[in-house]
């Protein structure tokens, strides 16, 4: 058997095309599972007068209905802020918000018995969009600032001068799995939970806490998450709460999970954005000053409000060394539900900003917008300081541009996109080169740690336990082929058990891009203490088969161990791993990490919240009809930075789907709410995600070369979040498209997503 | 066979409901059938309104020649039960050849495996079931197929990529599978089962079921529950019973009514039966009127088409339409008939406003009668969605036009769907272009007054302002797509 890791298919692969793999709703227990269903506000803002639950509970199939009196906790879902009710008391906040829990034989009958709950509210006026909040001044927490230089000085004596504001959209996470959850009642209250979450370990918090429990009495497990994407990084746990709720109450396991279009209207989005911005440059078009403010809408409560605004406030300079500039980040509090992470965090909402002043620039002064950017980029020696104070290290900005600008065959396509749009009437074509660069860590420092339990069975084979959740990205796909070179086994050796909090506890949420990293680290931490405690016997073993050894340097490798200087002499590694279970000695261990070396000071706006950066880049081609707006994806040309992949197919769909995930946010899904705050767009029928036929005909994704990252686990580079930003490329290029019909000399209007409606705007105004 | 049950095959053995016995409704979906008996939870509700595909299971009915199988995907969210009377239920958990202790992966299953197009692996088991519908299909897969075969199944982990080459892997040597050597057996079995031709009435749980399996006998049925609703392939009515608990106490499915399935053509008219399914119809555009393919090729997905029918796109009478316009344009008549009766009426008249329709309790719309092409006119669509692919029209447009030698316009129907409370033609535009020559500069003056024909509402997909906009901006579409037509006509 030999060790060929790069086409080794995703560890579930095989369970997911049999229909094997199994997912929170599939879980088939004994014949008394309940249904729970939650019971939610249908008014944005609201109090409540009075509720009468009595002939709901007459239905017959229900077996009870809770309101928040029925907590036997804390009536609270953030472990951290507290700000959450777990089921409304006085009043409402927002639509979707949940007031009782009810619990019956299955879903029609629940679904029968919320029709017949009676309740009285008294509405009050809701505040719902950004510039609603900022009128009565609705902030969720101060406005944060970040400086360096002497941005209004610097603005004052720039040569050339803009400013202006942009939108970017909300998106909804449409995991194709809602949120669900399966809790199992134990003795002594003890309560069981099988969660759809990227954290398990707040998901046994939030639990323990309503149940008013201990967190030794909650065992959350996670196998795997039918999609994630940052919207079950908090938000999974309500539902685990809720459920966990019904069945202490009622004493039967219960299963809860969402409708598509409660899960839709109920559960927070990416943040929208507004942003205004002012920018000072020369006749080469490097920006000397820039002052952004961003503005967003948070929603209810604090949810991860305030470090997804960091995050945007670190990435307002994308890939760019801004020498004076000033961002200011301020979340409004609305009564819309808690907007939440999303792939990015933050990062693409400060990042298009910047793409979008960089892009104006060059059709202000005429220059291709590519050479504009490459003149703005952080260099290798000087100019490579953040705004933020953080050294930008093993740049490959440079690198990836001369690369790609090459492989896509940048300027011969311009040329042609521009003769074609002399000679087209309907039809313009928009070519953009964006380019990213994001920080990889937890900007709060203490969450970059992670914990792994190894457990060596004495027939030879290996259970790996780890924090990280899988939800679709190869991260137990990628442990195992860590765990496999570690060890020096095969990969049929070796399992990855479910996420449980009862084998590793305090585990922070996979979430950051950081699940490999972190957790990578841990197991590799956890293999060494296991293999030094096995390299004593290991000498002994081999020695009595050939006495001349004795010392030198242990190998592991193809289930075998042998010294590096005799390498015929072998040990099989379940003959050692018998005799040591034998000799006494212990095959199980932990493992730990904790990332060195970061700290973010937010008095000063200084410090070094990143452990390292991954930098990606991105061709596109569109194609847009100015009669209608449509838009067409033809072409994409990626060169993205993976370290030295653990697995280029992995790491290679992680940028595919990363990508497309983020044209769908730059193009066709829209979020739209009525005057009341109702979601319009609540269904698939009117939410439109990209689909198969809105992948590109050409399309070519390479990994950068000779790119070794000497920051993490076997040189590897975090790849979760960063290719979604590689969709910049084709908003810029859908604005290409639009600003040809002016012939590249009026600045059209844009904003995020560029819907058919948008563009069509942009297009009557420039004729 | 009880007159109360239904059976069809699952795990290659013949499965009996029997509603005396059944504790569920008939319009019991497939899919909430499936996930509650064991082993069968492979299929995935994603959205329970046939926009995703997780729930995606192959259905294989005997051919009309009865000698073989056709397989069609479906989603099994919009499926009642009584739909698998007499076929196949094929789910993802029947692709691999298993025994105890070892699986063979199905070539679909193995490409997909090989091609790392499974992330999250939730939607897996419906796009397997879509490329194994596309592999049993038999024929070699261009791209376009494949985009079409797959475009109603959503992925958000993997950006499809992986996907499509999986498909192109799997269906690049089609070989036999297990499907094919059990094929004699399975026939064997349907033939069986489909031998009456009884009349089935379902009595289950607060609900009658209906199906009939001669028009006769349909008719019959409409007599003596004339406030049966009417399911066809049930892809609407079953978006509203999971979405909005919408339950109907009584059901007449005429999807086993084989008289209203016929594509004819007759003395210079084509007769389609109002039971053809949408993948018919659209291969039937394809080869006789190719300028509306716009409107068929992007019309929900084909998992969809593969069970609504032309009648039901007709009789729900919606705003958007979908086939309405072109039909207008092509001024097709429906032919309905009752057990004592039988009507012609234009489409125009047939549809009578927002989802209301010219329909007696008695009656049922038989066929759609369409005039053979005319060589001397130019026919022109557009739709405009979202996304393209499985989206519902924010607007579209259907038009035809005769010229004169001189380039006059002798004849002109310009009809919108999506613009008012029902499929409607641009009155003040076409009365502006009649007796004008065909140019630009017209159709632009004409494009003016589309708010005077319409005042369309803002609403999830688009603003109204919008709507406005493009149907004036696709009368110079269709200008310069039918001056192309025309040019190449002279050069030839």
């Amino acid at each position: 058997m030999k060790t060929e890791l790069k086409h080794f298919p995703h560890e579930s692969a095989v369970s997911h095309v049999t229909g094997e793999a199994k997912y929170v709703s599939d879980i088939q227990l004994h014949d008394n599972l309940l249904w729970g269903q939650a019971y939610f506000s249908p008014i944005a803002h609201a109090l409540i007068k009075k509720y009468d639950l009595s002939e709901a509970l007459q239905t017959e199939g229900v077996v009870d209905i809770l309101d928040f009196r029925r907590i036997p906790g804390i009536n609270q879902l953030n472990a951290f802020t507290h700000d959450e009710f777990c089921l409304a008391e006085d009043k409402v906040t927002f639509i979707g918000q949940v007031i009782f829990l009810i619990a019956a034989k299955d879903r029609e009958t629940a679904i029968e018995a919320s029709k017949k709950i009676k309740i009285d509210f008294e509405e009050q006026e809701a505040i719902l969009t950004i510039e609603d909040a900022m009128a009565v001044g609705n902030k969720l927490s101060p406005t944060r600032s970040i400086t360096t230089g002497n941005p209004d000085v610097a603005i004052e004596t720039a040569k050339f001068h803009i400013q202006g504001s942009l939108t970017t959209g909300a998106q909804e996470h449409w995991y194709l799995e809602t949120q669900s959850a399966v809790c199992v009642p134990g003795e002594n209250r003890n309560m069981t939970v099988y969660a759809s979450s990227q954290n398990p370990t707040e998901t046994q918090n939030v639990v323990a806490e309503v149940l008013g429990l201990q967190s030794n009495q909650v065992i959350c497990e996670v196998k795997r998450m039918g999609g994630g994407f940052g919207g079950k990084e908090t938000q999974a746990n309500p539902i685990a709460a809720w459920a966990a709720l019904l069945a202490d109450a009622t004493g039967q396991p219960v299963l809860m999970q969402l409708s598509r279009d409660e899960d839709q209207k109920i559960t927070g989005k990416r943040h929208p954005f507004l942003s205004y911005y002012e920018a000072g440059f020369d006749e080469n078009g490097i920006i000397s000053a820039y002052n952004v403010d961003l503005h967003a809408n948070a929603g209810s409560s604090f949810d991860l409000s305030i470090p997804i605004l960091e995050r945007a406030m670190f990435h307002a300079d994308n890939s760019y060394f801004i020498e004076n500039m000033r961002v200011t980040g301020t979340m409004w509090k609305t009564n819309q539900p808690s907007n939440t992470a999303f792939r990015g965090f933050g990062g693409p909402q400060g990042m298009a900003v910047i793409e979008n002043v960089i892009d104006r620039i060059a059709r202000f002064l005429g220059k291709d917008a590519s050479e504009i950017r490459f003149n703005n980029f952080y260099q290798i020696h000087s100019r490579n300081v953040t705004h933020y104070g953080q050294t930008v290290k093993n740049n490959k900005l440079q690198r990836l541009w001369n690369e790609l600008i090459k492989s896509s065959d940048y300027y011969k396509r311009r040329k042609e996109i521009e003769l074609f749009n002399q000679k087209s009437h309907f039809l313009k074509k928009g070519l953009a080169l964006t380019p990213l660069k994001f920080g990889i860590s937890f900007t709060t420092a203490f969450l970059n740690q992670a914990g792994a339990l190894v457990l060596v069975y004495k027939d030879g084979s290996v259970m790996v336990n780890h924090g990280g959740t899988e939800m679709g990205q190869g991260l137990h796909t990628k442990i195992l082929h860590i765990a496999a070179r570690e060890f020096g086994l095969t990969m049929d050796r070796i399992t990855i058990s479910p996420t449980n909090t009862s084998k590793v506890p305090n585990t922070s949420p996979t979430a950051a891009s950081s699940g490999t990293d972190l957790n990578g680290m841990a197991v590799k931490d956890a293999i060494r203490t296991i293999k030094n405690r096995l390299k004593p016997l290991a000498y002994k073993m081999l020695s009595a088969k050939d006495d001349s050894i004795n010392d030198g340097p242990l190998i592991f490798r193809d289930n075998f161990i042998y010294l590096k200087s005799s390498p015929e002499i072998k040990l099989s590694f379940s003959d050692l791993i018998r005799q040591a279970h034998i000799a006494q000695i212990s095959l199980s261990a932990t493992g730990y990490y904790g990332t060195p070396d970061i700290f973010f000071d937010r008095e000063k706006g200084k410090g070094k919240p990143f452990h390292y950066y991954a930098f990606g880049m991105a061709v596109s081609e569109v194609e847009v009809d100015i009669l209608t707006g449509n838009t067409r994806l033809i072409q994409t040309d990626i060169l993205h930075d993976a370290g030295k992949s653990i697995h280029p197919e992995i790491d290679k769909g992680q940028i595919m789907g990363g990508f497309i995930q983020g044209v769908g946010w730059c193009t066709t899904e829209v979020v739209r709410y009525d005057k009341k705050g109702n979601l319009l767009n609540c269904s698939p029928d009117t939410y439109k995600i990209p689909g198969i036929g809105d992948f590109p005909v050409r399309y070519k994704a390479d990994l950068l070369k000779n790119a070794n990252n000497p920051n993490a686990i076997h040189q590897s580079k975090a790849i979760g979040e960063p290719p979604f930003m590689l969709a910049f490329s084709v908003w810029m290029a859908i604005k290409d498209a639009i600003s040809s019909v002016a012939n590249h000399t009026k600045e059209p209007d844009f904003s995020l997503p560029a819907t058919k409606e948008v563009v069509l705007k942009s297009i009557s105004n420039l004729i | 066979m009880n007159s109360n049950s239904i059976s069809f095959i699952l795990d290659n053995e013949v499965f009996t409901i029997d509603w005396s016995k059944s504790l569920f409704p008939p319009s019991t979906t497939v899919l909430q059938f499936l996930r509650s008996i064991p082993k069968h939870t492979g299929t995935k509700e994603g959205c329970a309104e046939g926009d995703c595909g997780a729930c995606t299971v192959v259905l294989a009915e005997l051919a009309p020649t009865n000698d073989k199988l056709i397989y069609k995907a479906v989603d099994a969210c919009l499926l009642f039960l009584p739909a698998l009377h007499g076929k196949q239920l094929i789910t993802i958990e029947n692709l691999a050849n298993k025994t105890p202790l070892s699986t063979e992966l199905h070539p679909v299953q193995q490409a997909i495996v090989d091609n790392h197009a499974s992330q999250c692996g939730y939607c897996t088991p419906g796009i397997a079931m879509s490329i194994f519908g596309l592999y049993k299909s038999e024929k070699k897969p261009e791209r376009k197929d494949i985009i079409d075969s797959l475009a109603g199944n959503l992925c958000r982990c993997t950006g499809y990529g992986s996907i499509i080459d999986a498909a192109k892997v799997a269906c690049k040597t089609i070989e036999q599978d297990q499907f094919s050597s059990n094929e004699s057996k399975i026939i064997d079995a349907l033939k069986t089962i489909n031998e009456s031709k009884d009349a089935i009435e379902l009595t289950g749980k607060n609900q009658i079921y209906l199906i009939p399996f001669s028009l006769k006998q349909a008719l019959n049925f409409r007599k003596i529950y004339p406030d049966a609703i009417i399911v066809n392939g049930s892809t609407d009515i079953a978006v509203r019973q999971n979405k909005t608990s919408e339950f109907h106490q009584q059901i007449l499915d005429i999807s086993f009514v084989n008289e209203l399935k016929q594509i004819a053509s007759q003395k210079n008219n084509f007769h389609i039966g109002a039971g053809c399914s949408l993948e018919d119809f659209k291969q039937f555009v394809h080869t006789q009127f190719f300028e509306f393919s716009p409107i068929v090729d992007h019309f929900a997905s084909l998992q969809i088409r593969h069970v609504a029918t032309i009648g039901g796109n007709i009789c729900n009478a919606s705003p958007i339409g979908d086939l309405i316009p072109m039909l207008f344009a092509l001024n097709a008549q429906v032919k309905i008939v009752s057990s004592d009766n039988e009507r012609i009426i234009y489409l125009e008249d047939f549809i009578t406003g927002y989802r209301s329709i010219n329909l007696n309790n008695n009656e049922l719309t038989f066929e759609i009668i369409i005039p053979e092409k005319d060589n001397n006119s130019f026919y022109f669509a557009e739709k405009i969605s979202t996304r393209r692919d499985l989206d519902i029209s924010t607007l579209s447009i259907a038009t035809k036009l005769k010229l004169s030698p001189q380039g006059i316009i002798e004849e002109i129907k310009l009809v919108y769907g999506g613009l008012a409370a029902k499929v409607k033609r641009a009155g003040s535009c076409e009365e502006f272009l009649i007796g004008k020559h065909f140019t630009s500069q017209n159709l632009i003056e004409a494009s003016k007054l589309i708010s005077n024909d319409f005042t369309p509402i803002s609403d999830a997909r688009s603003t109204s302002e919008y709507r406005l906009e493009v149907a004036g901006n696709l009368l110079l579409k269709c200008f310069y797509s039918i001056r192309v037509r025309m040019d190449k006509k002279i050069v030839l």
